[in-house]
């Protein structure tokens, strides 16, 4: 663990301003064998490329792009070694470069992070972001194996082989410690299951009471099945340049002011604790009294260092003073009810020990102070690891460019996958937004990226 | 002189589109390399842990899970026996587990809070029922030692 010294905590920054200028998505499903990786990921570019209102045809795109970026969390699911090798090829961007990226279930966000760099340090200015995610070649008891993979082995996996429960534990201390009622946690799934309605992306909507969400099964005590994340087949693309670049493309690219990552232990139990790590609208002060008595035990079992250490440098970057003055709209990692509540105060949209009162408030609601995750997050609409940091930004740009109408209300859209528009659909289009900011998660907290996008 | 087709088929599992079973039946050799010592400590009743052995280093206290390597400084880290009684930080019980687990599912899992250790490790309740603070002792699996971190377990200290 680092003891912060100046370099630990420089302000990052990028040479040439980044921007974003499409976005594509595959519909989310628990099965999918009807499309391979290989073809989810090219309907995801041909969405991103053709839908997108490019002021170019897909042919001279094609000739634009000198840089690629690919984003699949995990071997074992798609069985396939050096996957982004062969979805380069399918894609036909051979002979240009390009990498792969792993960060967990942050695989996403540090995907983005990593074209962001490529835009900003002048090495590449058109750069596909290419993310995707194939679980349904095992069963879910399996597919859960894997998933706990991603826990220490040697000391973890073999307790519970389930992630579920390293959350669980994490809850219920949490709880413990804040004396959170129930319902407020479940409030975060009825939430997420209710936007997801509205998304044809969407994998596991539904409209359910808080009575119906702590009724329903219990996965690890307390968390049930439907404050869960979904394990889904799909696919996501995001499209990076830089200035000359977004203009010559779009007519309206919005700016990444900022993507930054930090990261915590991968073994909760390896987590010492330390000064909490301030943010801009935080001082000695807000936690003089709450706090009191353990703020020598911060971040404990329910906070997450990494996302206060990618929130911190992405909102000194991107010239952020408070969250919720200055976000008009959210995404979070939303894998858990607990893990929402913990990222609410880890980003400062409340201080630590009082995360509950942002959902508790409405704020966190269509048309309150700050909408979160109003594409269904990873409870409702999608958790296809690979994709999900690019699914989050892509839903972000859409709202930004004022297109969730567009592709979310568009009959045609729910029958290209099979559904049709509920009768009771409404939009859940910001009014105006200017800033969003999302965030990609992994492990129990092990790597966090924090990302700012907004009109220029 | 012509070769056979092979004798081993793909199982169908669908038909349209069509899917097939890829068959995996392998083992990994996997080494637990310098912490191997910490497992073969549990086989003998004995919960091994780690500190570091720079002066100048400034976490003084134990490491479980150890490491052989100080996170801090890099240093290498001795093994001493960590205390066998501590308290429960955390808890749940895990109703659904993921394939490979070998315990029932319901099994309560605990976090572990030690005098004098830094970390808290996770681990499980082999009788009673978990609660914040509740006093614990260690117990092993030292008649048929599963080799793995399964072997350390927990039961009311009193």
């Amino acid at each position: 663990m680092i003891r912060f010294g100046p370099g630990n905590l420089r302000i990052p920054k990028f040479e040439k301003p980044v921007y974003v200028v499409a976005g594509g998505l595959t519909d989310f499903r628990k099965k999918y064998p009807e499309k391979n990786s290989c073809e989810l990921c090219m309907e995801a570019l041909r969405m991103a490329v053709e839908e997108n209102d490019l002021k170019v045809d897909p042919e001279q795109f094609r000739r634009m792009v000198n840089w690629v970026v690919y984003s699949q969390f995990a071997d074992h699911f798609g069985d396939q070694l050096l996957a982004a090798a062969k979805i380069h090829d399918y894609l036909g961007f051979d002979p240009l470069g390009n990498i792969e990226v792993k960060t967990g279930g942050a695989t996403g966000g540090s995907a983005v992070l990593a074209a962001a760099q490529a835009v900003a340090s002048g090495y590449a200015d058109c750069v596909p972001v290419v993310g995707w995610e194939r679980m349904d070649e095992v069963s879910t008891r399996v597919g859960n194996s894997y998933i706990a993979s991603a826990a220490c082995k040697d000391f973890e996996s073999e307790l519970g082989w389930m992630y579920a429960a390293y959350y669980a534990l994490m809850a219920q201390r949490y709880q413990h410690e804040n004396n959170v009622p129930r319902e407020s946690l479940a409030k975060i799934a009825c939430k997420n299951h209710e936007y997801a309605r509205y998304s044809p992306f969407s994998q596991n909507p539904g409209h359910y009471t808080t009575q119906d969400i702590l009724a329903n099964d219990i996965v690890s005590d307390p968390l049930s099945f439907l404050e869960c994340c979904v394990m889904s087949v799909g696919a996501a693309v995001l499209i990076l340049c830089d200035e000359k670049v977004a203009h010559q493309l779009s007519d309206q690219p919005m700016r990444l002011s900022a993507i930054c990552g930090g990261s915590h232990t991968l073994r909760t139990a390896d987590r010492r604790h330390m000064p909490i790590l301030l943010l801009p609208n935080e001082t000695e002060e807000t936690y003089r009294h709450y706090f009191e008595g353990r703020r020598h035990e911060w971040p404990g079992f329910s906070s997450f260092l990494a996302s206060r250490m990618a929130a911190y440098l992405a909102y000194h970057m991107a010239g952020i003073r408070d969250p919720l003055e200055d976000f008009d709209l959210l995404e979070t990692h939303d894998a858990f009810t607990i893990s929402d509540i913990q990222t609410y105060e880890d980003i400062g949209l409340r201080p630590y020990g009082r995360g509950r009162e942002f959902i508790e408030s409405g704020d966190a609601y269509y048309e309150g102070r700050l909408p979160t995750n109003l594409s269904g997050g990873l409870i409702g609409t999608m958790h296809a690891v690979g994709a999900t940091g690019i699914f989050q930004l892509v839903e972000v740009l859409w709202q930004l460019q004022g297109k969730y109408d567009r592709f979310h209300g568009d009959p045609k859209m729910w029958a290209r996958y099979g559904k049709t528009k509920p009768a009771d659909w409404r939009s859940l289009q910001v009014k105006n937004p200017k800033r969003a900011c999302a965030i990609s998660h992994a492990g129990t907290g092990s790597h966090v990226t924090c990302a700012i996008m907004e009109k220029p | 002189m012509a070769i056979d087709w092979p004798t081993t088929t793909l199982e169908v599992w669908n038909e349209e589109p069509l899917g097939v079973k890829n068959p995996k039946t392998w083992a990994h050799y996997h080494s637990y390399g310098g912490w191997g010592r910490f497992f073969r400590g549990l086989e003998q009743g004995r919960l091994l842990a780690t500190r570091c052995t720079n002066p100048r280093c400034a976490e003084k206290r134990l490491w479980l899970p150890p490491r052989t390597g100080c996170p801090d400084c890099w240093h290498p880290m001795e093994w001493i026996e960590a205390p066998q009684e501590g308290t429960i930080f955390t808890f749940s019980t895990v109703k659904y587990p993921g394939e490979l687990f070998k315990l029932p599912a319901g099994t309560p899992l605990i976090s572990v809070e030690l005098p004098g250790v830094c970390t808290k490790i996770m681990s499980w309740l082999k009788d009673g029922t978990p609660q914040f603070g509740m006093k614990v002792k260690a117990v092993f699996n030292t008649k048929k030692p599963t080799h793995s971190i399964l072997d350390l377990a927990w039961v009311p200290a009193n």
